[in-house]
């Protein structure tokens, strides 16, 4: 490619096609206006290939960078961060066409697309982003491949097939930085996107909330359990305790976070198993009862909740121990986490504070208290509905006491209000309840509408107990999740007609959602989930040591062995096919190689014959027969091989003898230029 | 009967002093039943070379002076009425002898150039709508004056790919300068010169060239060089199948005056600048001058063996 050529016309068109197809993954997040830039500066940009319009001056694109960067402020809200900076760099790739004069702009623009690329994985990184990025990967380089062809064999499938082989050679290298590529922390901070529109489960709960969750068949996460996987029931995920009540709404108290003595006794057979979430942008993380991790980025809260230290900005595997039936602080409440658990609002909800006396006055005991509670759960006709009336300003005697429709959130929200009344310590805990069984990869899919609340009271030598008043009301919810105890009512998923979860009973459509979904598990479990400590480990099993130094030895010698095999395939056209006198010419030049004899690229075999004549004048006599019989059987006979005569290896042999080890330096003197005359 | 063709590129060496492959080339052309286009300035023994090559190989020799005013009918011939008979008889232009030369090509007009050069490639002529075949052998020289000078039409590429050669003289070494000056002049020894061969000896010769033995392994080195021209980024354009047919031509008839039965690389090195130089045009050269250090970078960059 020549430095002052133009860009011929049909890598224009390689172009174009590469910034849309890089530009395609990060459409969904901006505003529509950013696809009409794209067109203007497309169409302009194609004017001037067809010389209808110039170049923009100096004044128009300081105009334009003006332009989208005040776009960008006004969409983003900010210049920094994220989203703002990706945003920013894709409308400079989209001006970028306006400035592409030559063929070295042209590049330019393709590297760029290469880097945006690379930024849709900052925002997303599943399957579907990861295949459609190989094609863009694909057409960029195909593009790059078209920005060299010469105007006469300027075929876009070669060029697509040329890129494809490229990139196909670029796969072993690839795997093997993959898997030994040292997984960095982060140089520096990102903000990364923060998706407020994103569901899950938040600080603090109000029954709508829980009831917006139900519509949502987002994936929250996913368990995979070492042994079989326990029963329905036992499957209480918990996430967060909310302690505090201001007559609306649960929250979180203050305290909950941070680590304390765990003053637990672990009991019973356990679960082990391993959890992979996906980023969230909160800091909760999903466990059993009973709890407890060796990983360092969680830790145990005073709860006997496991949260992370950071929220979970990406995805994150962990692995947890369960003892689903140990006691938790049995012996005795702290005074301080005492009171926080029996706090209530002031002068709400009168009614409810009178059943409670009044069942303190039948029940002196807590345990009895709370038998009896959950029996009046049981037994009063209470509804479960993801459709409640509307509650008032005492929500939970309305609903105790006057609707009696309600959901989880409900019948948690009041039990733990009427146990506080009645003077035991209790709490509603959040987290989902349940999951779907994926028999292809023998692991549990939680979705968004798995989410539950439900109560933990604590009781004098049993500690914090888990009693779920859903279950007295509505026990198919528990024993066979949400869709079965929404039947009736088909309220399940409403709303989202279009999600795949919803058709459970059509049997193929089924199998292709629980497909899909181990495929996207396998992926974020072996391709995402592949960081630091899985290569720690990786390196421990496969070198028996994990330090650096070993590890970049290994590394290099596996480059090199990916690198020997394909220099071979690169420089193997230079040995065409040999035959007979092919070989014994590599064998010659090879020997003669050493004394420093070297035939030119272009040097015929009796111009070569001519230096060596000046250059070894000892051996004149093998070298003639040598070179007689080579172009005696090279170009003499039409049949390629020239005959079965060992003449040419008893010569070549003869010569090599006669060779000298080594020869006294002297200047060759070139003989038998190319003007003829190759002299005999 | 070979050493006709020594014999015959010596007397011509006589004439032409100090350009024995130029000369060399000439014959090779001939023999090779191509065309030769001398590209040099004025005085530089174009046309002493053509007349010399002429005498020596016995052929019947016209020179046709291209002009901005030459019209086709003056070179091909026209049809004048006879009173006598009352009858059109067709008075054959100077297009019909053996060899031709057409001087300073590039001065005429391109209609007058392409009526020389439909009657290269088709060995006919058509006048008033008669074929008339021209003689056998049938062998242009065409000279002309490097083609961006003023007042001249340079010959498309169209129309230099007829000629199966170019040459370019140069000027001769001061040692044969010095012969000339002291001596004869060219056009004076001319005279003296005598054929050497015989029109059948020469047919005889050009029908052997194509007995000449072309391994496979020189099929492949010309294969090697279009290839390379058609790939390179520095030329505009590859040369064609008939480059490649010619070059194989002309490398055989190079082997014949090498006297040798069989075709080696060094042949086809030796043809190739004259074969390809004025095929090729650098690709960031528009005027294109740049065709004969193309042909040497091709020389140099592809395997000969």
């Amino acid at each position: 490619m020549s430095g002052h050529a133009l860009i011929p016309r049909n890598s224009l068109v390689w172009l174009l096609t590469a910034q849309i197809v890089a530009l395609m993954p990060h459409l969904p997040r901006l505003p529509l206006w950013v696809a009409g830039l794209w067109l203007g500066c497309a169409i302009w940009r194609v004017q001037i290939q067809r010389m209808r319009w110039g170049y923009p001056g100096l004044p128009v694109r300081m105009l334009a960078l003006a332009a989208v960067t005040l776009g960008v402020y006004l969409a983003q809200g900010t210049l920094i961060g994220l989203d703002a900076a990706v945003m920013l760099l894709l409308m400079l790739f989209m001006l970028k066409l306006l400035e592409m004069r030559k063929p070295r702009d042209a590049l330019v623009v393709i590297y760029l697309g290469l880097f945006i690329v690379a930024t849709a994985f900052l925002f997303d990184q599943s399957i579907a982003l990861a295949l459609f990025q190989c094609f863009s990967l694909l057409v960029l380089v195909a593009a790059l491949v078209g920005l060299q062809q010469t105007p006469g064999r300027n075929d876009p499938a070669r060029a697509m097939r040329t890129g494809g082989i490229l990139l196909l050679q670029a796969v072993p290298l690839m795997l093997v930085l993959f898997v030994l590529f040292p997984r960095m922390g982060p140089l520096w901070a990102v903000n990364t996107p923060g998706q407020q529109a994103r569901t899950g489960l938040a600080e603090s709960m109000a029954p709508a909330d829980v009831a917006e969750l139900a519509r949502s068949a987002e994936l929250a996460f996913r368990v995979a359990f070492d042994g079989a996987v326990p029963a329905q029931p036992q499957l209480y995920w918990r996430a967060m305790t909310l302690t505090s009540f201001d007559g609306r709404r649960w929250s979180q108290s203050p305290l909950a976070s941070g680590s304390m003595p765990r003053n637990w006794v672990p009991q019973g057979e356990p679960y082990r198993y391993q959890v992979i979430t996906s980023a969230s942008h909160q800091p909760w993380v999903f466990s059993l009862r009973g709890a407890s991790s060796d990983d360092e980025r969680l830790l145990l809260n005073r709860d006997f909740i496991l949260q992370a230290r950071r929220p979970l900005s990406q995805g994150m595997a962990y692995r947890a121990t369960s003892y689903p039936d140990s006691l938790l602080e049995p012996q005795e409440l702290e005074p301080l986490q005492r009171q926080l658990s029996l706090q209530l609002p002031e002068g709400m909800d009168p009614r409810s504070r009178a059943f409670a006396d009044e069942l303190r006055q039948q029940h002196p005991d807590d345990a009895e208290l709370l038998q009896a509670l959950l029996s009046h759960f049981n037994r009063e006709p209470f509804h479960y509905t993801l459709r409640p009336a509307p509650l008032g300003r005492h929500s939970n005697d309305e609903f105790l006491f006057d609707s009696r429709r309600g959901f989880c959130a409900h019948f948690a929200g009041a039990m733990t209000f009427v146990l506080r009344a009645a003077g035991i310590p209790a709490r509603v805990v959040a987290g989902y309840q349940g999951g779907e069984v994926n028999p292809r990869g023998n692991y549990v899919l939680v979705h968004q509408f798995d989410a539950h609340a439900w109560v933990e009271a604590w009781l004098p030598g049993q500690g914090w107990i888990s009693v779920d008043p859903t279950f007295q009301v509505a026990p198919e919810r528990i024993e066979q999740g949400l869709q079965e105890a929404l039947q009736g009512e088909g309220s399940f998923l409403e709303g989202s007609p279009l999600t795949a979860v919803r058709y459970r009973n059509i049997g193929w459509l089924n199998n292709a959602r629980l497909f899909w979904d181990d495929l996207n598990y396998q992926w974020q479990l072996r391709v995402l989930g592949y960081q630091s400590d899985r290569q720690t480990e990786f390196f421990r099993r496969w070198l028996g040591s994990a330090d650096w130094q070993r590890i970049g030895l290994v590394s290099l010698v596996i480059i090199l062995l990916c690198m020997l095999p394909m220099a071979w395939w690169i420089l193997r056209p230079a040995r065409r096919q040999l035959n007979r006198q092919g070989r014994a010419w590599l064998k010659l030049n090879r020997r003669l190689a050493r004394l420093q004899l070297q035939a030119a690229t272009g040097e015929g075999p009796r111009a070569w014959e001519q230096r060596l004549l000046l250059a070894l004048p000892g051996q004149r006599v093998e070298i003639s027969r040598f070179f007689d019989e080579y172009v005696r059987l090279a170009y003499a006979s039409r049949q390629p091989g020239g005959g079965g005569s060992p003449q040419l290896e008893r010569r070549l042999c003869a010569l090599l003898r006669a060779l000298p080890r080594s020869r006294p330096p002297r200047p060759i003197t070139l003989a038998g230029l190319p003007d003829g005359e190759s002299g005999r | 009967m070979r050493d006709v063709l020594k014999q015959a590129t010596d007397a011509i060496n006589q004439v032409l002093l100090g350009k024995q492959q130029a000369v060399r080339l000439a014959v090779a052309c001939i023999l090779a039943k191509g065309h030769l286009l001398i590209e040099d300035l004025p005085g530089m023994g174009k046309t002493t070379l053509s007349q010399a090559l002429a005498r020596v190989m016995g052929l019947s020799y016209q020179r046709i002076q291209f002009t901005s005013d030459l019209l086709p009918g003056d070179i091909l011939g026209t049809s004048v009425f006879d009173r006598n008979t009352g009858a059109f008889v067709f008075h054959p232009g100077p297009i019909f002898a053996e060899l031709v030369l057409a001087d300073e090509i590039n001065r005429a007009t391109p209609k007058s150039q392409s009526a020389l050069l439909e009657a290269m490639e088709e060995g006919q002529v058509t006048v008033d709508g008669a074929t008339r075949p021209l003689p056998e052998p049938f062998f242009v020289i065409a000279t002309q004056n490097p083609a961006s000078q003023g007042g001249t039409f340079s010959l498309p590429e169209s129309q230099l790919d007829r000629f199966l050669m170019r040459l370019s003289l140069g000027y001769p070494a001061p040692a044969a300068e010095k012969v000339l000056l002291q001596g004869d002049t060219g056009r004076a020894r001319l005279d003296t010169l005598a054929p050497v061969l015989s029109r059948a000896q020469l047919q005889a010769l050009q029908a052997q060239v194509p007995q000449i033995t072309a391994s496979e392994a020189i099929i492949d080195y010309i294969l090697r060089l279009v290839t390379r021209t058609r790939e390179s980024h520095l030329c505009a354009w590859g040369l064609s199948p008939r480059a490649s047919l010619g070059l194989l031509a002309a490398a055989r008839a190079w082997a014949m005056l090498e006297n040798r039965g069989y075709v080696i690389p060094e042949d086809v090195q030796a043809v190739l600048p004259a074969v390809v130089g004025h095929r090729l045009r650098a690709s960031d050269d528009p005027a294109g001058h740049g065709g004969g250090s193309l042909a040497q970078r091709l020389l140099n960059e592809v395997s000969a063996v």
